[in-house]
């Protein structure tokens, strides 16, 4: 038999057998770039809003209220996508989110500190509580901590300060919040990195914060509390 | 939401890991028509960026060259090459086609300096018939950020052209074939080469070179391609980090292609662990706010066992992995797990402890957690829920973790728990397609029916019947071996077995003492040969060093893949005393000193290079009292071999990976019997030297 047509009856046979093992790696693998090439499409078409089509501001905000959940809104302004996230976990002033494919993000009263199911993942860090981001001008050290080269772990650690840049309105999903614009510089021998928060009273409203290198910036909406 | 953005997004991060082109300030050293460091056809003083494993084709007219290079530490690389010569009969009458597998060590001397060039010195086809060998000292030296000079003397081949004498004496023929031709190195003229490679940007590169070799073999003698000129010249082009091409104008006459692969196995093409979140650690109420909560009186009931049992299971299904057995007391809980899936043994101890946090009554304290591998406790990580609990969201929770749990023998089985009445006994089959390869790119493809049966923890029978479809392999030579045909006829195997029962053996594994684990495997081996294989091995959980002794019987088994034993009248004891070591940092040591399949007296050494995610890259020499010219060609057993995970490359969750070993010629002296599960690699995971590499996945 010619090995091209030998191929071609590999490709066709499916593996068989007692296991409900995983799926052939390779057949899903292809199968998910499909899907997401897909969804890229989709989310193009759609212009970079989330749903698109003529969901109004307002009809999302009351779809959403009437789950009666607290709802995060997160998105990535490089990729033009966007999530509503529901609460996954509750730990003292820790909450998870969720995205419905199953990744996580942890912020501890709003500010990020654990990411999970992104790929790059920040695994924990040593980060800022809303007190020291309101103190404006002290200096304190943010520490980062990934999965690096062969899945070691591996941190950065940055001199961080925070600068309170003014009061500002903002708007989360058709509602209009008046917060205080905190902008937190972090450096390092290698670089530099800025996180944004827009905090109202003493929680976080709107951020844009650090993920990692692979991901970049996210930005966070507390659209619901 | 409509869409999963964050599919999307891993999926894009995936590809800018992919895809992001080096910065343009490093300028890491190139690849060559040989698959090696250098310019076109030339080396350089260039070494690749530590445990890079590239794939090269080369193609030269009617020349290819086919070449798996490895940087296997910042300065010492070697490569492992098939050389193809069509047009081998234009001139001389014979085959058309003539091949050769040739292995090269380069080794950089000296790092580039502000002032100081980079300078390695090399041996291209060092063991073989020498029909590819040189050697050379090259310097390259980067100006700016673009512009990279190269000046070097070559030896061998690459002293064939324009001489400058012959500084170390002249240069002896090849003999024996196959192992080291030491007494050639640096002999003979020696010829000077250079070049230059200009960036163009990040994507395109310009080479020229002036090439030492003069191609005698193939001009002069075989007159299969003209060199009419030294100078060579070409453009580059890098798609990402993992793919470059070339093409050039090579010796005045002939068009020169080059394709290859780059892979870093330190860094995932996924651009990191993929996989859904973990469940949350479950928190138990405060023991003041809920002080019955923690009342152990609950073991006294009858059915809590089944149920803990049947959650936990329900729980742990999620993330492949299976519960051997479970016992408990009102403050601790031990779990044997069979992990089948995750691909590292860390995430499957934190997958398995979140579940118990979300199963267990409060008033248990402590998790033991067994990975069992072959039905036999590898190790026993213990973990204080209060630790989990604490740790989950704090800063450098992986170290903090780490400090806190033990990681201690297995032991035997608490004389009171639940086995899983589904597990044992158990028969699981399977039909799959399957490769063999025997090189890049050739062998056969077919299908293989397998089946197992698990009568009791660490007693497993298991077989497997292989049927090709379709194969590339050159027709089998007859072997002059003047030994025992105990590895040569592997042409025949391939020939007359179709279908071939590969193997079909009973096997027993067993931990009977602390520290010290065993193995007996009886019947079909391998598909050469079959009989009884007992080992035993001492390894401390914590312990680098490993020690085994390994027995064997075996009679050699007929071509057809049957059962018969009537071919061959050959059957031989073997046995070894082996010492493995972790040297760390992934370099994984071994030495076997025994009796081989041919009845031949001697030792293997072996050294590889271990990623946490499941790369494997490593070589190995068995020197055995069989004579160079008794073994044939290749002089005495050498080869490498690798192992690329499909987690690595596609985020997948399997445990399954594509491996290959290679070798420059098979004889039959310092064979050894090929069984199934040998018991360090299979535990190793699970001890510290295999946790700890990537103990940061428990909290993934």
């Amino acid at each position: 038999m010619k090995p091209v047509a030998g191929l071609a009856l590999l490709a066709v046979l499916a593996a068989c057998g007692s296991e409900k093992s995983g799926p052939n790696p390779m057949v899903s693998a292809i199968g998910a770039m499909a899907k997401d090439s897909v969804a890229k499409v989709k989310a193009r078409k759609a212009g970079g809003k989330s749903g698109g089509k003529s969901v109004s501001v307002e009809e999302r905000r009351a779809a959403l209220e009437k789950a009666g959940k607290p709802i995060l809104r997160v998105s990535s302004t490089t990729l033009g996508q966007t999530g509503f996230l529901t609460v996954l976990d509750a730990k003292g002033d820790v909450l998870t989110w969720k995205t419905p494919d199953g990744a996580t993000f942890s912020q501890r009263s709003g500010v990020l500190i654990q990411t999970r199911g992104l790929g790059a993942d920040l695994m924990s860090a040593e980060a800022p509580s809303v007190g020291q981001l309101m103190r404006a001008g002290t200096s304190y050290q943010r520490i980062y901590y990934f999965l690096g080269d062969d899945d070691q772990g591996t941190r950065r650690t940055y001199d961080c300060t925070s600068a309170i840049i003014g009061k500002e309105s903002i708007e989360v999903l058709g509602r209009t919040h008046h917060a205080t614009h905190v902008s937190e510089t972090c450096e390092r021998p290698l670089g530099k990195l800025t996180n944004d928060y827009w905090i109202e009273g003493t929680s976080i409203r709107q951020s844009r914060q650090w993920v990692s290198g692979a991901i970049g910036y996210i930005e966070f909406q507390r659209v619901i509390d | 939401m409509q869409l999963s953005p964050f599919h999307v997004l891993s999926s894009l991060v995936l590809g800018t890991a992919l895809c992001s082109s080096p910065a343009l300030a490093e300028m890491t050293g190139t690849l060559n028509l040989n698959g090696a460091t250098g310019l076109i056809d030339m080396p350089s003083g260039d070494a690749q960026e530590d445990a890079t494993f590239s794939f090269s084709i080369g193609n030269i007219g009617p020349i290819t060259r086919t070449t798996l290079s490895f940087q296997a530490s910042e300065r010492l690389s070697a490569s492992f090459r098939f050389q193809t010569w069509r047009d081998w009969d234009s001139v001389i009458p014979g085959d058309a086609k003539e091949t050769d597998r040739s292995i090269d060590l380069r080794y950089q001397i000296l790092k580039e300096g502000r002032i100081a060039p980079a300078v390695t010195i090399g041996l291209i086809d060092l063991t073989s018939r020498g029909m590819f060998a040189s050697e050379y000292i090259a310097a390259t030296k980067t100006f700016g950020d673009r512009l990279k000079v190269t000046a070097g003397l070559g030896w061998g081949r690459l002293g064939s052209y324009q001489g400058i004498g012959a500084p170390f004496g002249s240069r002896p023929p090849v003999d024996p074939t196959g192992t080291p031709n030491a007494d050639q190195w640096f002999r003979g003229e020696a010829a000077p080469f250079a070049g230059v490679e200009y960036r163009i940007n990040d994507n395109w590169t310009l080479k020229g070179e002036y090439s030492s070799d003069a191609y005698l073999l193939e001009d002069g003698e075989r007159g299969m391609i003209e060199r009419d000129s030294p100078f060579n010249f070409g453009i580059e082009y890098q798609r990402g980090p993992a793919v470059r091409l070339g093409v050039y104008s090579l010796y005045g006459s002939e068009v020169g292609l080059a394709f290859h692969i780059i892979l870093d196995p330190k860094s995932r093409a996924t651009g990191g662990v993929v996989g859904a979140a973990p469940v949350p650690v479950k928190a138990r109420p405060a023991r003041a706010a809920d002080p019955e909560a923690y009342d152990g009186g609950w073991v006294t009931q009858a059915d809590a066992g089944p149920i803990l049992r049947e959650n936990l299971a329900k729980r742990l299904a999620a993330d492949g992995i299976s519960i051997e057995n479970l016992a408990y007391t009102a403050t601790t809980v031990q779990v044997r797990i069979r992990n089948g899936r995750i691909d590292a043994g860390s995430q499957a101890i934190g997958r398995t402890a979140r579940a118990l946090s979300h199963v267990m009554p409060a008033s248990v304290e402590v998790f033991e957690i067994v990975p069992v591998v072959n039905g036999i406790g590898a190790s026993k990580v213990t973990i204080r829920r209060s630790d989990l609990e604490a740790l989950e969201y704090s800063a450098d929770n992986a170290t903090l973790l780490r400090e806190r749990i033990t990681v201690t023998d297995a032991g035997a089985a608490p004389a009171f728990s639940l086995g899983d009445e589904d597990l044992y006994p158990k028969f699981r089959w399977s039909l799959k397609p399957a490769v063999r390869l025997a090189e890049p790119a050739k062998g056969d493809i077919g299908l293989r029916l397998s089946g197992s049966y698990d009568f009791a923890p660490g007693l497993v029978l298991s077989g497997s019947i292989y049927k090709p479809i379709a194969s590339n392999r050159d027709s089998a030579s007859t072997s002059t071996s003047t030994l025992p045909h105990v590895r040569t006829d592997s042409g025949r195997y391939n020939e007359f077995g179709d279908p071939a029962l590969e193997k079909l053996t009973l096997a027993w594994y067993a931990h009977p003492a602390e520290n010290i684990y065993s193995r007996v495997t009886f019947g079909y081996l391998e598909r050469m040969h079959a009989g009884v294989s007992g080992e035993v091995l001492w390894k401390p959980v914590n312990s680098q060093l490993a020690l085994g002794v390994e027995l064997n019987y075996t009679k050699q088994r007929d071509t057809d893949g049957g059962l018969g034993f009537d071919e061959y009248d050959y059957d031989v004891v073997t046995g070894y005393v082996s010492a493995y070591y972790d040297f760390g940092n992934g370099y994984l040591g071994q030495l076997d000193v025994g009796r081989y399949l041919a009845g031949d007296v001697g030792a293997t050494v072996s050294l590889d290079r271990v990623f946490a995610n499941g790369w494997r890259v490593g070589a190995f020499a068995t020197v055995t009292d069989v004579s160079a010219t008794e073994f044939g060609e290749g002089g005495f057993d050498k080869g490498i071999r690798f192992t690329i995970p499909f987690n690595w490359a596609l985020g997948t969750d399997t445990r399954r990976g594509f491996g290959m070993t290679l070798r420059p010629k098979s004889g039959d002296g310092g064979a050894r019997v090929d069984v199934d599960d040998r018991l360090y690699e299979s535990l190793r995971e699970y001890h510290t030297d295999g946790l700890d590499p990537d103990w940061g996945r428990v909290w993934r």
